[in-house]
């Protein structure tokens, strides 16, 4: 079976699965839309930190600008934002059904334009920055946004902004955040896919395996890699428009730019199931998001040692995670040409 | 071929297991089993606001065992045992609103007790109002609660903006004594960027607007809290007449050690959150004598119901049943007035019905230990005033407003380092 074939009947059962749960288990709905989302995540993430080579700590800080960005276009079409997020609550609120859908498709879209046009102006910056340094200065990014946010009255600072409420069923409320997570974060796996096989992706693999080389032949890499990071900046910032207001409450500290959970998940769900490779994120963040869940369920207040002991075996016993694992042992399934003559096998085999 | 095969097993377990799981726990708990009535609550006893999360676990657990041994909860003739079903939020809104998610979808709760603090209660708030479940709270103050139209949501407690507002107006009455005008007070804030303090610091703004009076610092504490001596530096080079701080229980506790630390001279001291961070046996009475402490309850007011009888007695049954408290903090007897309103909208609805109770709990008018309870239409208590407490010689004595005061206010306060 071809590398192709194998990917069409893995999005197959991705789908299906995500069509079946929650029409076996409605009461897991909001759960499998926090899983979509943690797919999304770790696979934009790897698309500059594994393909590219350019680690991100700093990715959550696009969740978190698309989050607000359509707070304050949703609000904004309705009432005075500042008016709406001040402490003391100036105003009744009270949103229209024909307001509340127009404000919602409204503000998933400008989340994602104003997330990629941050990573566009950013981008240059900070990606003149390699190795260690582009994370750290990520990690600084991230946490300088929140605390920008935070301090900023007119979107509320610690305040944080309520959304307006879902109009209509409450089941119905988790269905819509569900199959927009959903199919975000298939959209956003299939476009990332296409990416790779075109000139584009063979040009941040050359930026990951040698950059001076890469620009020596001629390929403006700062460009292509501030638009590697645009790409997955739209996602995030479409993902966090839609997790916005599927909380229904948002603040900078905790909801928006949660740089230690879902900033640092995104990075380990990544590593698990294997950096760099096509579905190595998508079975790392589902693997992660059931222990998570599960230890959230049944083994409370073990749940971040569990979390914690998934990253460090994970770190130190296999660091280029499952797939990367099963990529070194089967590399032909994953479209991966070896050149028999130069592997060690090979090699033995020559000499023979 | 072989690997394909592998694949796809691995996928057909792992999709087994995941709705193995999901029917495993899906027939969702009725809200009512047998002769128990199951309430829900997402609190923090984790991360910074665990100290208040406990205090209200504490004071829902008393309430509900008080009830439980005096005839339960009686709807159709029949009596019920109350029970509450927690999950830890670990502080954070956003944990918080997954959780009660989880209670209301996969545990079939139908009848909500409100999380600790205003921003997990803003958090939760959309959740409960989406599933239409009725959710009475007693720890979210934020005026910004009560303007979102929500109509399932009531709180037992008087809104932020009241907390330190009187702390000014005995300012000014003082400055006023002493032949100043209250104009010339100078006041020095410093706030946890939360939705609770914002609303405090806002109504602080208003009242010292109000009276002309100078506001020379108006710092933000830090995140997690645990340091102000920024602050504190500025208020030594500055000397404020008065200072103001809200931080919940970790930034009280916070401001009180560092105070002393720092020796802080300023004539007048308010802060929340006192008494839930245990700061007089924290610190000795010496360094925080005279430090103003606003607060929703009293032992000493003249509440009273059949229950619990007077606050008083309140306070000495808490003191019994839980070990380590000098005073009884205000958010734990919020919590066990926030178990009676559900009671009382239980038997007056004599029904389960989520829609019947919500009418029901809207229309509650009752006096209780805690003092009176009636929600106005946005569903905040309109009943109960907010009184101010000095802390005098290691005790905590009403000092403001006029009508509940049972000591005069010391001033200039005289702490011992």
């Amino acid at each position: 079976m071809s590398a192709q074939k194998l990917d069409l009947s893995l999005y197959g059962v991705l789908v299906a699965a995500g069509i079946l749960v929650p029409l076996l288990a409605p009461a897991f709905t909001s759960q499998m839309a926090i899983l979509w989302l943690m797919v999304l995540m770790a696979v934009t993430w790897d698309m500059t930190g594994g393909q590219m080579g350019y680690n991100s700590l700093g990715n959550i800080a696009f969740f978190g600008i698309g989050m607000y960005a359509s707070a304050v276009v949703q609000i904004g079409i309705v009432y005075d934002v500042a008016e709406y997020t001040a402490a003391f609550g100036a105003i009744k609120v009270d949103f229209t059904v024909e307001q509340y859908w127009t404000g919602l498709l409204l503000g998933i879209g400008f989340g994602g334009v104003v997330a990629t046009v941050f990573a566009l102006i950013i981008g240059p910056f900070m990606l003149g920055l390699r190795g260690p340094y582009f994370a750290i200065g990520t990690l600084g990014l991230a946490v300088a946004v929140a605390e920008l946010v935070s301090g900023w009255s007119y979107v509320g600072g610690g305040s944080g902004i309520s959304m307006p409420v879902f109009p209509g069923e409450a089941a119905s409320g988790s269905q819509v955040f569900y199959v927009l997570l959903f199919v975000l974060a298939i959209l956003a796996h299939v476009v990332i896919r296409a990416i790779y096989k075109t000139r584009f992706g063979l040009a941040i693999n050359a930026i990951r395996d040698d950059e001076d080389k890469a620009e020596a032949m001629g390929i403006h890499t700062t460009r292509y890699k501030v638009t590697a990071w645009m790409v997955p900046a739209f996602f995030m910032g479409m993902a966090g428009a839609v997790f916005g207001n599927m909380s229904g409450f948002i603040e900078p500290l905790e909801v928006a730019f949660p740089t230690a959970t879902f900033g640092i998940f995104m990075v380990a769900m990544a590593l698990l199931g294997g950096k760099g490779t096509v579905w190595g994120p998508v079975l790392g963040a589902i693997l992660f998001h059931i222990v998570k869940e599960v230890t959230w369920t049944h083994l409370l207040g073990w749940q971040w040692v569990a979390l914690g002991a998934i990253i460090i075996i994970n770190i130190v016993y296999f660091q280029q995670g499952i797939l990367g694992w099963a990529q070194d042992r089967w590399p032909s399934l994953f479209g991966v040409t070896v050149d028999e003559k130069t592997t060690r096998t090979g090699q033995a085999e020559a000499a023979k | 071929m072989r690997f394909l095969k592998m694949d796809l097993r691995a996928a057909t377990v792992a999709a087994a297991l995941t709705a193995s799981l999901g029917l495993a726990a899906a027939p969702a708990e009725a809200k009512v089993e047998g002769d128990t009535i199951i309430l829900g609550s997402a609190i923090s006893l984790t991360g910074k606001y665990s100290t208040n999360g406990i205090h209200a676990q504490n004071g829902y657990e008393l309430g509900v065992k008080v009830i439980n041994d005096n005839g339960g909860v009686v709807v159709g003739g029949k009596s019920y045992k109350l029970k509450i079903v927690y999950y830890d939020d670990e502080s954070t809104p956003a944990r918080g609103a997954q959780l009660a998610e989880r209670l209301i979808s996969q545990d079939g709760v139908k009848y909500m007790l409100g999380p600790y603090s205003s921003g997990l209660t803003k958090a939760i708030a959309p959740v409960t109002e989406k599933y239409k479940i009725p959710m009475v709270e007693a720890e979210g103050a934020s005026r910004s609660l009560f303007t979102q139209g929500y109509r399932y949501l009531f709180a037992v407690l008087s809104t932020s903006e009241q907390y330190l507002a009187s702390s000014i107006e005995l300012a000014a009455e003082i400055a006023k004594k002493n032949g100043k005008k209250p104009s010339d007070v100078k006041v020095a804030m410093a706030f946890e960027n939360d939705p609770f303090s914002l609303d405090v610091r806002a109504g602080v703004v208003d009242d010292a607007k109000r009276f002309g009076m100078k506001i020379v610092i108006d710092d933000k504490l830090p995140r997690d809290l645990s340091d102000m001596t920024s602050t504190l530096t500025k208020v030594k080079a500055l000397k404020p007449d008065l200072l103001v701080i809200s931080g919940h229980s970790k930034g009280a506790a916070t401001a009180a050690r560092q105070i002393a630390e720092l020796k802080i001279s300023t004539p007048m001291i308010a802060m929340t959150h006192c008494e839930a961070a245990k700061i007089i046996s924290k610190f000795g009475a010496g360094a925080t004598e005279g430090i103003l402490c606003p607060t929703q309850w009293a032992e000493t007011l003249s509440y009273k119901d059949d229950l619990f009888g007077t606050a008083a007695e309140y306070d000495s049954l808490f003191k019994k049943s839980f070990e380590g408290y000098k005073n009884v903090p205000y958010q734990a007897a919020q919590a066990t007035a926030a178990v009676m309103v559900w009671k009382d909208a239980f038997e007056r609805a004599n029904s389960f019905d989520s829609e019947a109770l919500r009418d029901a709990i809207a229309d509650t008018d009752m006096n209780t230990f805690y003092g009176g309870i009636k929600f106005s239409p946005a569903g905040n208590n309109i009943a109960k005033p907010m009184v101010l407490r000095q802390i005098q010689d290691g005790n905590l004595n009403v000092v403001a407003p006029l009508k509940w005061a049972s000591s005069e206010a010391r001033h200039p306060r005289q702490p011992k380092y």
